[in-house]
């Protein structure tokens, strides 16, 4: 896949792992398996870069007699799978346009 | 291969990396070993599922440039400067001392030039005094009756006098190329501490 286009994918999985409620590193990663691969250090680059743009907020909180982080969807990270959704129909517009020529040549 | 091992391992391959994001990654990984041990993994087997040490480390730093290059430039402008002063305070007994050396030098040779033209006055008023005093000694003598050693004593002092003469030329040029120096320097220091001020 190309990298960019699955980095903006990784991007909003992430997110959309945390929409429902606040999650967890390792259940982030549990909770994407089935859709998409995310390794560890991978997932680390996506939380900080979707932190330092504001689309989630992270909160320390003990567990079990140790430290958990914590990671909150923000207002923009719901905007941010709005788009996502709104830039997908359209990419599923031109899908279609281009598998219905394929067979036919 | 147990946590704590493996918590080490990293630190060691990210020895690069500034402080506060190695501790950073470290709690992260701690923190995926230790979900993995609580929903039920074996310590090994936890660590084994994190992944290998070389290769978490070579992904981190192949992503480096992109996450670390905002956060570094600042902080390493700083460090560049404190480490600066540190060292301009730690080095003060060594250059403060060069640098009085190097200034006294200066000085001295200053002096030296002064002492030159000085003594060169000396010299000069040392032969008018011998000229006049001659002159006058001599004119004494020859009246006193002895009008050889009378004429001959004029005579050194007359020699005096035509050397205080040349020597008045020499005195007067060495009097005025230090002057002219010492304009120059004062110039010189002045000109050093506008253009110091206009950088700032």
């Amino acid at each position: 896949m190309d990298a960019q286009l699955k980095r903006g994918l990784l991007d909003v999985c992430v997110l959309a792992a945390i929409r429902q409620e606040d999650s967890y590193g390792y259940r982030i990663i549990k909770d994407l398996k089935p859709y998409i691969a995310l390794s560890e250090s991978t997932l680390y680059t996506v939380l900080k870069r979707l932190e330092l743009a504001g689309l989630l907020t992270v909160r320390t909180s003990e567990h079990e007699g140790r430290l958990r982080k914590y990671y909150h969807i923000t207002k923009a990270g719901l905007g941010r799978i709005e788009d996502f959704k709104d830039e997908w129909r359209e990419v599923m517009a031109i899908y279609q346009f281009v598998s219905k020529e394929d067979p036919e040549r | 291969m147990t946590k704590r091992n493996f918590l080490a391992a990293l630190r060691k391959q990210l020895a690069d990396l500034p402080n506060e994001e190695v501790e950073e990654r470290l709690a992260f990984y701690s923190e995926m070993i230790d979900d993995r041990i609580e929903e039920g993994a074996t310590e090994e087997a936890a660590v084994a599922g994190v992944g290998s040490v070389d290769a978490i480390a070579a992904q981190i730093l192949a992503e480096l440039p992109r996450t670390k290059q905002k956060k570094a430039k600042p902080t390493s402008n700083k460090r560049l400067r404190a480490w600066e002063i540190v060292l301009l305070a730690v080095g003060s007994p060594i250059w403060l001392s060069l640098a009085i050396a190097a200034f006294a030098v200066l000085l001295a040779l200053y002096a030296v030039l002064w002492s030159l033209v000085i003594s060169l006055w000396a010299v000069f008023v040392s032969l008018a005094a011998g000229a006049i005093g001659g002159v006058a000694a001599g004119a004494l003598v020859a009246i006193s009756g002895h009008p050889l050693s009378g004429i001959a004593t004029v005579g050194a002092g007359l020699v005096c006098a035509a050397l205080a003469i040349l020597f008045f030329f020499g005195c007067h040029a060495a009097t005025k190329g230090g002057v002219w120096l010492t304009k120059a320097i004062a110039r010189g220091i002045k000109r050093c501490f506008v253009s110091k001020e206009k950088e700032k």
